[in-house]
């Protein structure tokens, strides 16, 4: 203790001790993409007998047990794989894409995985080398896709490669939801709840009907991407081209004649509930202050299911219209099952990926841990046993239409321009002319079709 | 006498320190220590870590590129929502921090007698603000639902045709956001700190002012808020930094919408952030937003030289 300890002295030290440890924890892992190689061949850890462990980070099914029994059973079948399940629990689903790509950069992001398409994250975590193909390990498995619907098959496919199995899957805002005590008790009469006969001019007639000064509205709409597309759709037109480049409202005469259809019931006559208004519209549905709102099949058995007093609730819907190229109106909706790019045990980590994506494994998806996963023709053909409700989403599952998505992996931009936008331009609240709010969507559309890639 | 006065000593090179004393100094920083590893490893270490990322392109997955000044320049001219957020975010801290200010300052005067039960209204009043942000936002979003709320149910009883569209409402989104900061915080650490001012200022000025012919009024503004000036002052920094910074009530209560109307600055960062994953650019969001906020600070204490009354100055 020769020397005088002074203050300065001290904090240099600590700063020069805290910085060094700030830049040693910020300093990016280095990761490697696995070769094919690496991918197909037999795990070393399985041949020399050693424990595989692998790590299943999702954000689906905790807390339901699906995900314990889904290793359970696989363990059983694999006594030399141990798998740690880790929950993930942000407060969105978006959330937790952003814990997925903070693991990733971290080096510790699980083997099994999910991004999924319909949330737009899946083409941006392949492009960053997030997610592996899986190709070869089809191949070598010589696994029969055909177990799956076609469509949602094609959910896992970007730029020529396969990247995953489907996990949850419909198609979306397919249907106008209906309270069909409600909707007799407005003189109306059911439609057939499998049939494609009800023309965008009877559903805007029902809505004028059923409406009663708000108290139940008739029909409620939301203006986010996925209902703006279908709606689009109905009319035979789109908001964005196939390619992700450019977005078609300014020039598309049947997306103009869609969004003049709403404009004029949410905008002009005032018919429908503010857009901000209902936040939640099956909730609303069911508590009688709704008598349709347009959604999808699932949300009709989501209704259902949901309904406590039958006297007052009872489940049915209106499909959208058969397009004249003889498509239903949809925008399927879907998700993957991935495998890490930097896993260790891809082989073991695919036939994880199929022991939850079988019949057995998607059943319980659908019924344990609450999902809407009607990827494969015999899983719905069971839940139809458990409700023949389930029975009215064939049509579209067999005959929908993918979404398309930013070729520049900007979705969640997408979304939110389209939510925006479409939102101001329906509200009642806001003094805008239809032709200016088209405008404005289509601009602010094309300006994030128009960014640099994600 | 000018002989019996010597020149003071110029002290020069290092003071001698004891090894008591240098003993006694190492306890002292060994017992900061822990503070100063959170606050150079979360605080300062994170912050200019910060300040590299806001020269880069960085999106987590991939390393940061280094970009110059790019995402400065960008924020001033390509980003549609950089001025509308800042000036939206402005127009909030205008309208609350008055309000919740004076609010509080009045609140904590009527509570400030000597009545009976006075700290049962003292801690009625202060109950809200211990309500959970999220929870105060659920309750007020529910009371103030534009179609089936409490609030717009009774307004609509009582005759009015078009009640306000509240958080639906572009133009009644910030206001009703305001409610519900003034819900939380009138009566909450504000009023706490404007009480703890008012029982310092002594009695004897109030008997003088009021010897003097001073009423209620006269005493409150001659004598009360003269003496409440520096707890004024305080408040109303903390009450500026804390708008400005407003996040959870807009983020819960309407994400930013309807139509961008609360789509405040500190929600334009975390959007940028942590939705679309441009962390360079959110960084020199969070860097230029820091400057405003130091700068506002710094104004605020400028102007304060010329309205806040020290005793005993």
């Amino acid at each position: 203790m020769a020397k005088n300890f002074s203050r300065r002295q001290f904090l240099k030290t600590m700063g020069i001790t805290a910085a060094a440890g700030v830049l040693a924890a910020c300093t990016p892992a280095v990761t490697t993409a696995p070769s094919a190689e690496k991918a197909t061949a037999a795990p070393a850890a399985a041949v020399s007998g050693e424990k595989i462990k692998m790590k299943w980070d999702t954000f689906r099914g905790p807390g339901t047990g699906w995900n314990e029994e889904r290793i359970k059973t696989f363990v059983e079948k694999n006594p030399n794989v141990e798998i740690e399940f880790r929950a993930l629990t942000g407060a969105t689903q978006q959330d937790n894409y952003g814990k997925m790509y903070a693991q990733f950069a971290a080096g510790d992001l699980g083997d099994i995985i999910a991004f999924d398409p319909s949330h737009f994250q899946f083409w941006r975590a392949i492009d960053k080398a997030v997610i592996a193909p899986i190709d070869d390990l089809v191949k070598a498995d010589n696994t029969d896709l055909k177990q799956w619907y076609e469509q949602f098959i094609g959910l896992q496919k970007y730029k020529g490669q396969m990247y995953g199995l489907p996990s949850w899957g419909w198609a979306g805002q397919d249907t106008i939801v209906i309270n069909a005590v409600q909707f007799k008790a407005g003189g109306l009469k059911l439609p057939d709840p499998k049939a494609h006969d009800t023309s965008m001019d009877t559903i805007a007639e029902w809505a004028h009907k059923l409406n009663q000064k708000g108290n139940p509205y008739g029909l409620g709409m939301t203006f986010d991407e996925s209902h703006l597309v279908v709606l689009a759709r109905a009319f035979s037109g789109d908001v964005i081209d196939a390619d992700g480049k450019k977005c078609l409202l300014a020039t598309d005469k049947n997306a103009q004649d869609a969004l003049r259809w709403a404009y004029k019931m949410a905008k002009e006559e005032k018919i429908m509930p503010r857009p901000a208004d209902v936040a939640n519209m099956a909730a609303a549905l069911l508590d009688g202050k709704l008598t349709m709102y347009w959604g999808g099949s699932l949300d009709a058995r989501n209704f259902k299911r949901g309904i406590k007093d039958a006297t007052k609730t009872e489940a049915a819907q209106a499909l959208l219209p058969k397009r004249p190229d003889g498509k239903f109106p949809c925008q399927l909706r879907g998700g993957t099952w991935n495998i890490g790019k930097n896993s260790k045990n891809a082989q073991m980590a695919y036939q994880f990926l199929k022991h939850i994506t079988t019949l057995e494994g998607c059943v319980g998806f659908n019924l344990v841990a609450g999902q809407g996963a009607f990827v494969r023709p015999d899983t719905v053909a069971e839940l139809i046993k458990n409700d023949p409700i389930h029975e009215w989403f064939i049509p579209n599952l067999e005959n929908g239409i993918p979404a398309n998505a930013p070729s520049n992996s900007r979705g969640k931009e997408y979304n939110d321009a389209i939510a925006a936008y479409a939102t101001k331009m329906m509200d009642p609240n806001e003094n805008i002319a239809f032709e200016k709010g088209l405008q404005d969507l289509h601009d602010n559309i094309q300006k994030v079709l128009d960014m640099e890639p994600a | 006498m000018a002989n019996a006065i010597s020149p003071p000593k110029v002290l020069t090179g290092r003071r001698r320190v004891s090894p008591a004393q240098r003993r006694q100094n190492l306890y002292g920083y060994l017992f900061l220590t822990p503070w100063l590893i959170g606050f150079f490893g979360l605080f300062v270490g994170p912050g200019l870590y910060s300040f590299f990322l806001s020269f880069t392109k960085y999106d987590v997955i991939s390393s940061p590129v280094f970009i110059a000044t790019r995402n400065y320049v960008d924020m001033f001219t390509k980003d549609d929502l950089f001025w509308s957020s800042l000036s939206r975010t402005a127009y909030y801290a205008i309208v609350s921090v008055p309000l919740t200010v004076l609010g509080s300052m009045f609140l904590a005067i009527l509570l400030n007698t000597q009545l009976r039960g006075i700290t049962v209204f003292r801690t009625l009043f202060f109950m809200p603000s211990l309500v959970p942000i999220v929870a105060s936002i659920i309750l007020f979003k529910i009371l103030l639902n534009s179609d089936f709320g409490l609030v717009n149910t009774a307004l609509r009883g009582l005759g009015m045709q078009d009640p306000p569209g509240w958080f639906a409402d572009s133009r009644w989104s910030i206001p009703s956001l305001i409610l519900v900061r003034l819900w939380g915080s009138l009566g909450g650490t504000q009023m706490i700190i404007f009480l703890a001012g008012l029982q310092g200022i002594p009695t004897e000025l109030y008997d003088a002012a009021s010897i003097d012919g001073a009423g209620s009024w006269h005493r409150i503004r001659h004598v009360t808020i003269p003496l409440l000036t520096p707890t004024i002052f305080f408040n109303t920094v903390l009450g500026v930094i804390g708008a400005l910074q407003t996040f959870a009530a807009a983020f819960i209560a309407t994400e930013g919408g309807p139509n961008f109307s609360t789509w405040f600055f500190a929600l334009h960062i975390w959007k940028q952030a942590f939705d679309y994953f441009n962390m360079g650019y959110a960084a020199a969001l969070a860097w230029f937003f820091a400057l405003v906020i130091v700068a506002l600070t710094l104004l605020q204490m400028r102007l304060s030289k010329r309205m806040v009354f020290y005793m005993g100055e």
